[in-house]
């Protein structure tokens, strides 16, 4: 791979579903070990820009890199293969086999089974779901479902994690323990965020990037975010004011 | 699905089931049911090929028949021209194996959703059936082997021992043999099931884009998968073939494809127990109903597999063992006063 600052990198990137523009132009940077969460309201292109990420969208132009390599219109086994983990927005999971068979079979493509059975142990145990492990994901709760999907996510043990809402459906408690697991990954891999719940938003983030009509509107810190009225009255409405009451 | 298959009960229960049957039959029973269980294990290769790719990759394939009819064709016209019947048996596991696996590859990376898959399969089927049908003439021949049109192939060799071509079978030898066959496609689905190869396939079929997301090649996956499928279909097929030592253009017929769905669906999608349990259920069914006076058997048979479907839309396996793991937990609950669960 080539000398790279940025471990990723959108250019011009545009993804058009017949006359819409759903990402118009995105010029994107994400350094190493950064943790970024992406804000906007519905409609706004968060999800398709994370779906040209991931490979589920191939982008109608522009480019994507990852650690100077270009992905775009890469399938998404290979995205993944470069060291990139994916949860995406509605639990992607095996909902017909056990827990510890979803998480062991994501730390199985890296390692040797002896390895990929302990990695999975230690992720099962760092997500708090070790108490689930036998049973089959199809019976739990979305949110628990979530925090499996997570679990997934870093038993691949990845460069870069990008979450889509992470914290939809969960529980106070299972909000809170996500917030702790998010920051905890943060510390070895580059991560991007794209969530609503302002509350979680509030508990993990520090530089923020809004979008609005398929664009980036504003790119800043989270508490310049939050007092930036624009950004209050149009995209976060009565939200934001509850979160920072 | 951790429990490893060599640690479990249910594995060894069923080889020994099959190599009990293999051998106490024989004794047992008279020639005529003997041949008519060797029908049945045939057949229960056949419905074990769909019941892998369907239970176990997700694969629903509409055409199973044409890598049956490809394997019965293949081993016919390999004996007719080659005298013996071991390197036929061998080609008509590999030639089907290997049209799967190009076929597969244009319906998996051409990214072709499950429903084209299954229209796909069956156009497959039909070409073949019609193919088989218009090759009437002399000059539809390899070798010593003449294709025959709708009248077929006859005088197919019966199968023989390797290496020696005079020393055919008799029909206890077949039936042993087919169900030596059905044993080992058993073992070896069984150890493909519960490999990391196996493992992966069943995360394909429960979740695709999961699967992907992991940084598995799916398209890869069921490919293989397809491939396996088809050379086992393919080398029932060829049992098929020297069974009747007769082949003609219905082994492509949509109805073989048809029966395998029943036979699969009724048993059990996800076990490989189940597909054989169709077979045997439906087929004896079949035959019981064709001897009796009926008004129509086909239509009562009809009736049955709606009945089965309806009631039992898991299938009879599945079915079953919930209610064997039902009533266990409920009678360990009763005799622990309710404290099972805990």
């Amino acid at each position: 791979m080539s000398d790279w600052t940025n471990i990723l990198e959108t250019r011009g990137l545009t993804m058009q579903f017949g006359g819409v523009t759903a990402v118009d132009e995105v010029d994107f940077t994400l350094r190493d070990g950064e943790l970024r969460c992406l804000l906007g309201p519905n409609g706004a292109g968060k999800s398709t820009f994370f779906k040209c990420l991931t490979g589920q969208l191939i982008p109608t132009r522009g480019s994507v890199t990852f650690k100077g390599e270009d992905m775009t219109g890469w399938n998404t086994h290979d995205i993944v293969n470069l060291g990139i983990g994916i949860k995406t927005q509605m639990p992607n999971v095996f909902d017909g086999v056990s827990v510890y068979e979803n998480v062991r079979l994501s730390s199985r493509r890296k390692h040797m089974a002896a390895q990929a059975k302990e990695l999975a142990e230690k992720t099962l145990e760092r997500c708090g779901i070790t108490h689930l492990a036998k049973r089959e994901v199809g019976t739990l709760s979305h949110g628990q479902r979530q925090l499996v999907e997570l679990a997934m996510v870093l038993a691949a043990e990845p460069a870069l994690i990008l979450l889509d809402e992470p914290a939809a459906g969960m529980t106070g408690e299972e909000r809170d323990r996500l917030a702790r697991l998010v920051l905890e990954s943060a510390r070895s891999a580059a991560v991007i965020v794209v969530e609503h719940d302002m509350v979680f938003i509030r508990q993990i983030a520090k530089f923020v990037t809004v979008f609005n009509r398929g664009a980036i509107f504003r790119e800043a810190m989270i508490d310049e975010i939050m007092a930036d009225r624009e950004v209050q009255e149009i995209y976060l409405g009565k939200q934001a004011n509850v979160a920072s009451a | 699905m951790e429990k490893s298959v060599l640690r479990d009960p249910g594995f060894y229960v069923m080889v020994a089931i099959g190599l009990a049957a293999m051998l106490i039959l024989p004794v047992v029973l008279d020639m005529f049911t003997i041949m008519q269980i060797t029908q049945y294990v045939v057949l229960a290769v056949f419905a074990l090929s769909l019941g892998y790719i369907w239970g176990f990759g997700g694969i629903l394939s509409f055409g199973q028949a044409a890598f049956f009819g490809l394997g019965a064709y293949t081993f016919a016209v390999a004996a007719i021209n080659i005298g013996e019947t071991t390197i036929p048996l061998i080609l008509a596991f590999a030639i089907p194996c290997l049209f799967g696996a190009a076929l597969g590859y244009f319906i998996f990376y051409g990214r072709l959703s499950d429903v084209y898959l299954g229209v796909v399969t069956m156009v497959v089927t039909l070409l073949f059936w019609k193919l088989a049908n218009h090759t009437a003439g002399p000059e539809y021949a390899i070798g010593e082997a003449r294709l025959g049109g709708f009248n077929g192939i006859p005088s197919i060799p019966v199968m023989n021992i390797p290496g020696e071509p005079e020393a055919m079978l008799d029909p206890v030898q077949m039936f042993q043999v087919f169900m030596g066959f059905l044993i080992v496609v058993y073992i070896v689905l069984r150890l493909l099931i519960a490999s990391d190869f196996g493992r992966v396939s069943i995360g394909i079929r429960e979740n695709e884009t999961r699967a992907s997301l992991l940084g598995y090649d799916v398209r890869r996956h069921k490919l293989v998968v397809f491939a396996i499928g088809s050379g086992i279909a393919g080398l029932a097929g060829a049992m098929w073939a020297t069974y009747q030592a007769f082949i003609d253009p219905n082994a492509f017929s949509m109805e073989m494809s048809a029966k395998a769905l029943v036979w699969v669906m009724a048993g059990g999608v996800g076990t490989l127990v189940g597909p054989i349990i169709g077979v045997i259920l439906l087929q004896w069914l079949t035959l019981k109903l064709g001897t009796m006076e009926l008004l129509n058997s086909l239509a009562v048979l009809g009736a049955i597999m709606m009945v089965l479907v309806l009631a039992l839309p898991k299938g009879i396996v599945p079915t079953l063992r919930k209610l064997i793991v039902d009533g266990w937990t409920l009678a360990r609950r009763k005799k622990t006063g309710g404290k099972a669960d805990e």
